[in-house]
């Protein structure tokens, strides 16, 4: 322990006898630490294997440099045999040493832990041999389900344990029961629905042809994996047929989801773990083109991908609230941004470009099978939706866009959801389309500010009637409210041109009610003394929200 | 004298984000990344990886469903003959990294390549790829996500170590 590296440490740092310090030696210090032979060693270090005539100092070792140790199995265990371990022996100086035989019990402790597994796979083995055994494995539910998902876990745990039951005779016997399969996957009762929803699946499962060839899959891991290989390439080949990319999602829509979720409310969230269960999942290539087992390598963005669709309209917003705080002005309003409210910062701008030259990005964040089940899930727990679009930095900025992103947030998910509402986003035309209307209303503010089309109802009093925005806001909330109820109307607007079907162009202000969109004029209309709402409603309509062309309507004698 | 061959060692690094990462990371997480790596080692004519799920795999080089890596960083020479290194993966699949000990943030492909070059070469993999959990992390996004994250695999496909 410590005196062993002491006197390795010693023996580089003064040169002492042990300068020369032998392989050897070293490896007779780790045998002990070890109890393995000094044949069973190999040490290595910066990629050279350190053999015994060779010196330490040799091969550069200093202190607090890692050497690598493997300890050779004497015998093939088939298990992963406990004599073999891998451990990395630091020989860091001074009390860091004490990491040494802190990883030899890790280490043992580790091919002790694997220990385990080769022992309860024997009583599973037995257990399959004598029902009345099962009890005894300690799962004691003679819920089949139950039973399912515990073995399930420990396949997970020890892959070779599945080849070894597929190996054990009774199992094999049982698989190639095609009746005795369908039934046990016929209990699941989200197979059920599934099965009544889509007949092809229960055709799938009275094939017992088709039964015994995906009994022989599940017993092959290797044919498995290739099966699924030449599935994936089918559907990637698949996608790139027009229309194809289209059909594939509805296929997984219809078909995919609801299984993974079945499988994944039975079996917990790993994609494979279903393999078990509902093994004959992964072998329809030609019926269903069941995407249910594919690995999907673009996890990590597909889970960034709710704020970034989330952000597709309310990042628009939120950029523009991320903006305003970085403005240097108390109420962190950007006069740039205002009016136009979202889609004009330059953020958004570059974004939308960037989505709409890029169609390929939508689509790979769409296409990927997590997309769904992800979206689903947030719409189904809007707290945790919250919580995700919440803490994007871009929302920080703006408590009340917020609350009112907050209070959309379910009728926002829904549309997530809606094929519509996703072709609008994955059409590139539809992309540049909306674009061209911010980018047209942007001109428009900058033209005309004093016309200010009907989006920016809100906002629009505060400008003309400030001077500075800058000055204005400190001293008057209103603006602020105004600003914050443009990008909040813009933000419903986008929800409804969602919620009316996507397709659409951009955001048509007439979905909202002109009274709601009109409050705030309405109020100085009000206030400056012009009561009768209806005609001042009816002026402000006419005007599109121009409170000044407003009044000169109401005075004067234009017919309304 | 020196009897031991010399086995070149290379890093696969892909990012599976296929550029989206390097393109909306400021935007989304508030700080740029510019990509999410994934990443397999090289050796003895085989790529080696560590994927949730499959634990220890490996496939013929640049064989994964992700396909041709995005770059490839040479990490030296190995003396380490495959027999040796096939004993080191099979006891590291046992302890450190079976498939269910996957985690996203912690024990990933990522710490997988990470160990094994170390053992290999004694070089490190470039620090970008072992950041990124802790960049990610450091973003309240990340935060957020990170119940979601954690339940999540990346499993490009290959074979199984212990199907060999």
């Amino acid at each position: 322990m410590v005196p062993d590296s002491r006197i390795f440490r010693n023996g580089i740092c003064n040169a002492r006898g042990f300068h020369q310090n032998r392989t050897s030696h070293f490896k007779e210090e780790i045998s002990r630490r070890f109890k393995a032979k000094q044949d069973q060693l190999v040490l290595i270090f910066a990629g050279k294997i350190l053999k015994d005539g060779d010196s330490l100092s040799q091969h550069g070792i200093k202190d607090g440099l890692t050497v690598h140790l493997v300890i050779k199995t004497a015998h093939k265990a088939a298990d992963g045999g406990s004599t073999s371990a891998s451990s990395s022996t630091s020989t860091q100086a001074g009390s860091t040493s004490t990491s040494n035989p802190g990883t030899s019990p890790s280490t043992t402790t580790g091919s002790t832990g694997s220990a385990p597994p080769p022992t309860q796979t024997p009583n599973i083995l037995t257990g399959f041999g004598d029902l009345a055994g099962l009890a005894g494995l300690g799962m004691g539910s003679a819920n089949f389900m139950e039973l399912q998902q515990q073995m399930q876990r420990q396949l997970m745990s020890n892959p070779e344990m599945l080849s070894q039951i597929m190996e054990n005779p009774l199992v094999q016997n049982m698989m190639s029961n095609p009746d005795l399969m369908r039934q046990m996957i016929m209990a699941n009762p989200q197979m059920q629905q599934l099965m009544e929803r889509n007949p092809e699946i229960s055709h799938m499962l009275n094939n017992p042809e088709l039964m015994r060839q995906t009994m022989e899959l599940a017993r092959n891991p290797a044919m498995m994996q290739e099966m699924m290989r030449n599935q994936d390439r089918a559907l990637s080949n698949l996608e790139s047929i027009p229309g194809g990319y289209n059909a594939l999602r509805r296929m997984y829509t219809d078909i995919q989801e609801p299984m993974f979720s079945a499988a994944r409310e039975q079996f917990g969230s790993n994609p494979f773990s279903a393999l078990g269960g509902s093994s004959e999942s992964g072998a329809q290539p030609s019926r269903t083109e069941n995407r249910e087992p594919l690995p999907n390598p673009w996890g990590p963005p597909a889970s960034s991908n709710p704020s970034e669709s989330g952000g597709g309209s309310t990042g628009s917003s939120s950029t523009t609230a991320g903006t305003t705080p970085s403005v240097s002005n108390p109420l962190g309003i950007n006069p740039g941004s205002l009016g136009n409210g979202m889609f004009n910062s330059p953020g958004m701008q570059s974004l939308l470009q960037q989505i709409s030259e890029n169609p390929q990005l939508m689509q790979n964040m769409l296409s990927a099978p997590y997309m769904r089940s992800m979206m689903q899930s947030l719409a189904q727990n809007p707290e945790l939706a919250s919580q995700v679009l919440m803490n994007n930095p871009l929302f920080a900025g703006n408590q009340q866009l917020q609350e009112q992103f907050r209070a959309q947030l379910p009728i926002f998910l829904q549309q997530m959801q809606n094929p519509e509402a996703l072709s609008v986003m994955t059409n590139p035309r539809a992309m540049q389309a909306l674009m061209q209307i911010q980018q047209g209303l942007q001109t428009l503010q900058t033209e005309a500010p004093g016309l200010m089309p009907s989006l920016m109802s809100g906002g629009i009093p505060g400008i003309p009637t400030g001077g500075a925005m800058p000055t204005e806001n400190p001293a008057s909330s209103p603006s602020s409210a105004g600003t914050n109820t443009a990008q909040q109307q813009l933000m419903q607007q986008m929800l409804q041109m969602f919620a009316g079907g996507g397709g659409g162009g951009g955001g048509s202000a007439t979905t909202q009610t002109p009274e709601v969109r009109f409050q705030s004029q309405l109020d100085q209309l009000n206030a400056m003394g012009f009561i009768n709402r209806e005609a001042n409603l009816q002026a402000l309509i006419a005007t599109g929200g121009d409170i000044n062309a407003a009044i000169e309507r109401l005075l004067g004698s234009q017919p309304s | 004298m020196d009897q031991t061959d010399s086995y070149p060692v290379k890093l696969y690094v892909y990012d599976l984000s296929r550029g989206m990462a390097r393109q909306l990371s400021a935007s989304m997480l508030g700080r740029h990344i510019d990509g999410i790596w994934h990443t397999g080692v090289v050796v003895h004519g085989k790529e080696h990886y560590f994927g949730g799920s499959t634990g220890i795999t490996n496939c013929p080089p640049g064989g994964t469903l992700l396909g041709p890596p995005d770059s490839v960083v040479d990490m030296g020479f190995t003396e380490v003959p495959e027999d040796l290194f096939k004993e080191y993966l099979t006891s590291l699949g046992e302890s450190k990294y079976r498939g269910a000990n996957y985690n996203l943030f912690e024990n990933n492909c990522n710490t997988f390549s990470s160990e094994v070059a170390q053992f290999l070469t004694g070089r490190k993999i470039p620090s970008y790829i072992t950041d990124l959990p802790s960049d990610i992390l450091s973003t309240p996004f990340g935060q957020a996500l990170r119940p979601f994250l954690d339940s999540m695999v990346i499993n490009p496909g290959g074979n199984n170590l212990a199907g060999q």
